[in-house]
């Protein structure tokens, strides 16, 4: 039997004497996702829940922006972590980063399922009640909720990759090279959804 | 440059001619110190800008909780990540030994070359086992 060729490949425990390899909780909250995700390589579930802790709200965050529901971005979020888990020895972080890798199965798993529907979204009114209250009081609450049901009324009409080029533009601490790998496309395709997205907002916006 | 292409780089890059590309800031910068058009562009623009910073959809710390809630309950109950590589269902097979490090892998491969090389008893001697135990003293 040939283990000596199946021993250097297989995954390692988590151990406390391998440098750079999660051992702990108290290991895990300094880890790197790179690290973390080695250790749920190795089958550390106790890792993987750490990045779904450091990475969920943006997961939910992306999903949302592209479905305009709530519960459809959950689910999304959720199969997206799923199958993040599931290929955890697969990800390669001299590829990619996790973030990236997690936009791209996210961004994925939302486009299909609004071609799948083949309607546009459900017009950000679910979306509207996951949305904090900004203001300070009722009247301004109430202009806040009206600007924000018109904005998600006018991201609906964007066709889906245009809605997840604005999402990704706006999510915080993204490159341009990151969100066009999100999306896998080229920065150059990447800025025409940007500039096609935004021209149609500002028609669909303007008085 | 002229306002379209001011108008179509606002676009694609967003009201922030600073961090525009290296060699679009120069046109930008002369075009709006000349232009009209161009600056009311930039403040369309960044209208736009601001809109979408405040009021794109956010989700809740609540739909949060329970996002991470259902990921840890999923995960608990799904099968470890799939091996990648040559001869999957070995290394799944031998996934259990991992913890215990080289030293248990090393100690199931002796085994294994120990069990296969050792020579079996004797095809019909009934006493065979017999041979291989211990004595302490002779009948005889």
């Amino acid at each position: 039997m040939p283990i000596a060729l199946v021993l250097p490949r297989l995954p390692q425990a988590a151990s406390p004497d391998a440098p750079g390899r999660p051992a702990g909780l108290m290991t895990h909250a300094a880890a790197s996702d790179a690290e973390l995700m080695r250790g749920a390589a190795a089958g550390d579930r106790a890792a993987f829940g750490l990045l779904v802790e450091r990475h969920g709200e943006r997961a939910l965050r992306v999903a949302l922006r592209v479905l305009g529901d709530g519960a459809e971005a959950e689910e999304v979020a959720q199969e997206a972590f799923l199958r993040a888990w599931q290929a955890a020895a697969s990800f390669d972080p001299d590829r990619a980063q996790f973030t990236t890798w997690l936009h791209r199965i996210t961004l994925n798993l939302a486009i299909d399922r609004t071609r799948r529907r083949g309607s546009a979204p459900a017009a950000g009114e679910a979306a509207l009640a996951a949305l904090p209250d900004p203001g300070p009081g009722p009247e301004a609450s109430a202009a806040a909720a009206e600007d924000r049901a018109a904005l998600a009324a006018a991201l609906a009409r964007l066709p889906a990759r245009q809605r997840a080029a604005i999402a990704l533009a706006y999510e915080e601490g993204l490159s341009g090279a990151e969100a066009a790998a999100a999306l896998d496309v080229s920065e150059r395709a990447l800025e025409g959804l940007l500039r096609r997205a935004r021209l149609m907002l500002r028609r669909i916006l303007s008085p | 440059m002229t306002p379209a292409r001011f108008a179509r780089l606002l676009d694609a890059h967003g009201p922030h001619p600073d961090g525009w590309p290296a060699g679009q800031r120069a046109g930008a910068a002369g075009l709006l110190a000349v232009s009209a058009e161009a600056r009311a562009l930039l403040e369309t623009a960044r209208g736009l800008d601001a809109r979408l910073e405040k009021d794109l959809a956010q989700p809740s710390p609540e739909a949060v909780a329970r996002l991470r809630l259902a990921v840890a309950r999923r995960i608990a109950r799904s099968p470890l990540p799939a091996l990648p590589g040559r001869w999957p269902r070995l290394r799944e097979w031998l996934r259990p030994a991992v913890p215990a490090g080289w030293g248990a892998l090393a100690a199931m491969a002796t085994c294994a070359l120990w069990l296969s090389l050792s020579a079996g008893p004797a095809v019909g001697d009934p006493l065979a086992p017999l041979q291989t135990l211990p004595i302490a003293e002779d009948p005889l």
